[in-house]
């Protein structure tokens, strides 16, 4: 690929992108009204502000859960193989558990499993 | 797979057994009575450090994702050896009441980013080097903020991570184009396809840019001296030595290694950098109040002088880098040390306090003098055959003009560095500070240095062993 392909290309993709956005700018009919700019709350009006405080809790229990469903997905594929590679692949996954175990452990140690 | 071919990653197993055995310390200890794994951890990790230096046998692992040679055994060694200083220097800070909820996280997550860099170094793909580096520098951010009710080590935390993720995204960029050409992540497949197309530079471009953020180059500077100032000194210490050195390494082994057919192009932007940088970070050092912006700016010079020994894509480049990294670490972890014993003792940081030191710790004085004398490059110090070897190497490339321009910074350097060492010696002050008395971990720590200081420079051997590792490894 030599020099004048590479500014092509780039011109192409910077005309079509600001091209899409200018034209839909004009010729997009336009209509404003007060429910346009809500934030979505299932079809309901929103009552009081959506930039509100929430507790850390939930934070602790969504690392948490993203742990363990991250976990799941590195045991499938070791499940699908598991009689290729032995002896071998069952310690290298009793090794990955034992470490997500003593993330567990240290959550609860740390109290992130109760909910204060 | 044989399961003692796992052997071959030594350095990391014995880095992440230490973490999880912090880990289980942690789970089964009362919460009272955490802070006696201290002088435990510092004693394993001191004795992690001796055995890295056990003869090894080279190879590669993992389809060839991870590679270990002699010189990258070396290179692991080194970063070992200034994070043994750092956790001694960092053992009375973390005694202190605030922490005592946080010890083992302390050493947990600093384990993890050395690891992470461990892996970045051994790298012989680009996702293994890109998942090393995230490693290196996502628990670092949390470490950044690790004093996080004071207000400037939670804003630290939060620039360093901002930063961190835009040069990764930048860098990634880089390292797509790079695939979408080459068909290949694998440093060698890239290399036997690299060729001079503007494409092909243009992802040099995006990955050294990537690479500059993490190695504080001066375009891509400007976090840095708030992420220092903001950070705990003994995290501090540890970015602006262990943390560049890695990024240092591997920044200049893919360069050698994959992009050896581009160098027609990075010759040049390192050219341009490294007098940037050079000259920046002295220009603003000179300026600064706060040791630890001090220290920030001048290791953001020490950067420039670094990339000196780049420009020279041989053996022998290598071996200047890697030899002024071990002296860097040695040097500046002396002044930080002594800035971070002052710090946690008295709570002063700034440099109107150091008029007088001398009068009533003659021994920090002059511990902290021979590193500033160190790091500026005045002869009997190790700082200067650092210097020397990489004036050295750009020199025998022909490049007598840059050679010029760093001789003119070490000089402007030499004034900054000397302010310091005249406050403590000549200012005088009605009420200087009182007399420290140091706790024994750091005086280890500050003992080390000065070791250092002196060892490696009049014991030549180490250059010369660096130097065989090196050509072993071949570039």
């Amino acid at each position: 690929m030599d020099g004048n392909m590479l500014v092509t290309m780039f011109l192409v993709a910077f005309v079509l992108v600001g091209g899409a956005l200018v034209f839909s700018h004009f010729i997009a009919p336009k209509s404003v009204n007060y429910q346009k700019f809500e934030p979505y709350e299932c079809g309901i009006p929103t009552k009081g502000v959506s930039w509100l405080q929430f507790n850390v809790g939930y934070y602790l229990f969504a690392i948490l859960f993203l742990v363990f469903d991250v976990e799941t997905v590195f045991i499938y594929p070791w499940a699908v193989v598991m009689k290729e590679v032995g002896l071998v692949g069952y310690i290298e996954i009793l090794i990955f558990f034992v470490i997500l175990v003593l993330g567990l452990l240290y959550a609860w140690k740390k109290k992130a499993l109760t909910w204060a | 797979m044989q399961l003692e071919n796992f052997l071959l990653m030594r350095h990391e197993l014995l880095l992440l057994l230490l973490a999880l055995l912090v880990l289980v310390f942690e789970i089964f200890t009362d919460d009272g009575k955490i802070h006696k794994i201290i002088p435990w951890i510092t004693g394993l990790f001191v004795l992690v450090t001796f055995a890295g230096f056990l003869p090894q046998t080279e190879g590669v692992l993992f389809g060839g994702m991870f590679r270990i040679t002699g010189m990258q055994i070396m290179m692991k060694n080194i970063l070992n050896v200034g994070v043994a200083i750092i956790l001694l220097q960092s053992a009375v800070w973390l005694k202190k009441p605030e922490n005592s909820g946080k010890i083992s996280e302390y050493y947990i997550l600093l384990l993890s980013t050395l690891i992470g860099m461990n892996f970045m170094i051994s790298s012989g793909d680009f996702l293994m080097f890109y998942l090393g580096l995230e490693l290196a520098t996502i628990p670092m951010a949390v470490l950044a903020a690790f004093d996080r009710y004071r207000n400037n080590s939670a804003e630290a935390g939060i620039k360093l991570i901002l930063s961190s993720a835009l040069s990764s995204g930048i860098l990634l960029f880089g390292l797509s184009m790079l695939y979408g050409m080459t068909g290949s992540i694998y440093f060698d497949a890239i290399n036997a396809n690299i060729n001079q197309s503007p494409l092909m530079a243009l992802s040099l471009i995006f990955f050294f840019a990537g690479m500059g953020f993490k190695i504080s180059l001066v375009p891509f500077h400007l976090w840095t001296a708030d992420v220092y100032e903001g950070a705990p000194v003994s995290v501090t210490s540890y970015l602006s030595v262990v943390s560049k050195g890695a990024a240092v390494f591997i920044f200049s082994i893919i360069l050698f290694t994959v992009f050896d057919k581009l160098s027609g192009y990075w010759i040049n932007m390192v050219y341009a950098l490294a007098i940037l940088t050079m000259t920046v970070g002295n220009l603003f050092a000179i300026r600064q109040k706060n040791m630890k912006r001090f220290l920030a700016f001048s290791s953001i010079a020490q950067a420039g002088f670094i990339l000196l020994g780049i420009l020279n894509a041989s053996e022998f480049g290598m071996t200047t880098i890697m030899y002024f990294v071990l002296v860097y670490i040695f040097s500046n972890l002396g002044a930080f040390g002594v800035v971070s014993a002052i710090s946690y003792f008295t709570g002063k940081e700034n440099m109107d306090d150091y008029d007088s030191l001398y009068k009533n710790n003659p021994k920090l004085s002059l511990l902290l003098t021979i590193s500033l004398f160190s790091l500026a490059g005045i002869p009997p110090f190790a700082g200067f055959f650092g210097k020397f070897f990489l004036f050295m190497s750009a020199a025998s490339q022909g490049y007598y003009w840059l050679v010029f321009i760093a001789v003119l910074n070490a000089t402007i350097s030499l004034y900054y560095y000397l302010l310091p060492v005249k406050a403590m010696f000549i200012n005088k002050s009605e009420t200087p500070l009182p007399v420290i008395k140091s706790d024994v971990y750091t005086r280890i720590a500050l003992i080390l240095c000065a070791v250092g200081i002196f060892g490696v420079g009049f014991y030549s051997p180490v250059y010369e062993w660096i130097y065989q590792l090196v050509l072993q490894f071949g570039i």
